[in-house]
């Protein structure tokens, strides 16, 4: 062992693993014999512990616990069990096993046992291929279930993305619709970004409709088109309807919005009279 | 300091038994460990490399071999928090100087007498070590960033600094050096 002592400056490097590889390679081959050395740089250790805790915290990222312990879990699958006749070595029991009978004592004069191995390793071999496929099913089952699951969010997210861009909008249409011969309760309100086609539609205190019957959601163009149709809806039992991005081809603006009463399923042209308007 | 997990910090078990139970295979003695000390080995290397997908790697590795291997830590190399931080420290310069690990974990031994698993403990520390490190010379405080957030070899730091070779050792040392004396104080 070289007995010159580490400096104290270049342990404190070597802990950092601040020193060149040549250099950390000569304190290492020291400190692994000197006791002494060893003591310090686990000092020294103590103190960047100081250092590392003192940074800001942060929270670990969603999901970083089930991420890690899904790996956990992996690591301890169990692997696939070879089949019973490989295990079956023919090593002849002791004597003091009374309940085991020696292989060599039920062996027929004929020795079998050369035949029978390959029947022995093949039947292990499709006991494995069989285990292995199992395992190969449920891994593709699982993976086609979160890929749906990814899917499904996907399209959740993007939906309310829309919805949210639509609220926000700056260049978005607001519009509030009532009865159109009533200052009644009823009312209706519209908001509409025309170069996306995009519109949320929300009304109140609507009047229950009989059987066969529903509302239905119009686009008046500016140009003086047909309407278009933007969705049928029913209120619920306080009267109250949505419509959320129905399905309206981009780029038509509106003059005026309306609400009419259709048969079940709606209908491709407005039938009078307009129960809410506005615009 | 994040706030750890109710359930972990008032489980009353502490870090020697939970890493008992993970040697025999234990899974929620894992979850807690995970739980327990994650948050600050996610933060080392979140300092270090800026980037959360590398820092929760790199947390995820280190504890997966804790896992793997929970003799790479043994009782009397200090404490398991203590430990687990430095490892962090180390993985995540590997990781920003793009480099294989320098040491296995095993190689790593500390001495620490902080409990870093009461949370209430680890607070008051970490706020001594905060203004221990405001409290030191500009260029000592430069030093220790350039050598210990930043993994830089002393030559590269003297390059960087145009301070004397010696000069740098000295002051990344002395600066250790203080903050040790200052938490003992």
């Amino acid at each position: 062992m070289n007995t010159q002592h580490i400096a104290q400056d270049d342990l404190a490097l070597y802990a950092l693993q601040s020193l060149s590889p040549e250099e950390a390679e000569t304190a290492a081959e020291h400190i692994e014999e000197c006791e002494e050395c060893r003591r310090e740089v686990a000092g020294i250790r103590g103190d960047m512990a100081l250092l590392a805790l003192s940074v800001d915290q942060h929270p670990l990222p969603d999901g970083a616990t089930e991420r890690f312990m899904a790996r956990v879990a992996a690591s301890v699958a169990p692997a696939p069990v070879l089949a019973a006749p490989v295990a079956m070595a023919p090593v002849a029991a002791t004597a003091s096993q009374s309940n085991v009978v020696p292989f060599a004592a039920v062996a027929p004069k004929r020795r079998v046992w050369p035949i029978l191995v390959p029947w022995f390793a093949v039947a292990a071999m499709i006991a494995v291929c069989i285990s292995l496929g199992i395992e190969n099913k449920k891994l593709s089952d699982t993976i086609n279930a979160e890929s749906a699951m990814v899917t499904r969010i996907s399209a959740n997210a993007s939906k309310a993305q829309q919805v949210v861009d639509v609220l926000n909008a700056p260049s978005a249409q607001r519009v509030t619709l009532t009865l159109t011969k009533h200052a009644a309760e009823p009312s209706g309100h519209a908001v509409y970004l025309p170069d996306r086609g995009a519109l949320l539609f929300q009304a109140n205190n609507l009047q229950a409709l009989g059987p066969g019957k529903t509302y239905e959601l119009w686009v008046i163009p500016a140009d003086g088109k047909a309407p278009v149709p933007a969705g049928v809806f029913k209120p619920n039992a306080e009267g109250y309807a949505s419509v959320v991005l129905p399905q309206i081809a981009p780029g038509i603006p509106a003059k005026a919005f309306g609400v009419t009463i259709e048969n079940e399923g709606g209908s491709l042209t407005p039938t009078m009279p307009i129960v809410l308007a506005g615009g | 300091m994040v706030p750890s997990d109710p359930e972990i910090s008032n489980s009353g078990m502490d870090d020697q038994e939970l890493l008992r139970r993970i040697r025999l295979g234990d899974q929620d003695a894992m979850r807690m460990i995970y739980k327990r000390y994650g948050g600050a080995v996610f933060s080392v290397g979140m300092r270090i490399l800026k980037d959360a997908g590398q820092a929760e790697d790199i947390a995820q590795e280190i504890f997966f071999q804790l896992w793997r291997n929970s003799d790479a830590f043994v009782h009397g190399r200090g404490s398991l928090g203590a430990w687990l931080v430095v490892v962090a420290r180390n993985r995540s310069i590997d990781a920003l100087r793009r480099r294989k690990p320098s040491d296995s974990v095993e190689d790593v031994v500390l001495a620490s007498n902080q409990n870093l698993a009461s949370e209430a403990e680890r607070d008051v520390m970490i706020e001594k070590v905060r203004s221990y490190m405001l409290s030191l010379p500009p260029e000592q405080q430069k030093s220790i960033e350039l050598a210990f957030f930043q993994g830089l070899s002393h030559t590269e730091i003297a390059a960087k600094t145009g301070d004397p070779l010696g000069t740098v050792k000295t002051r990344i040392r002395l600066a250790l050096l203080s903050l040790r004396k200052a938490l003992e104080a």
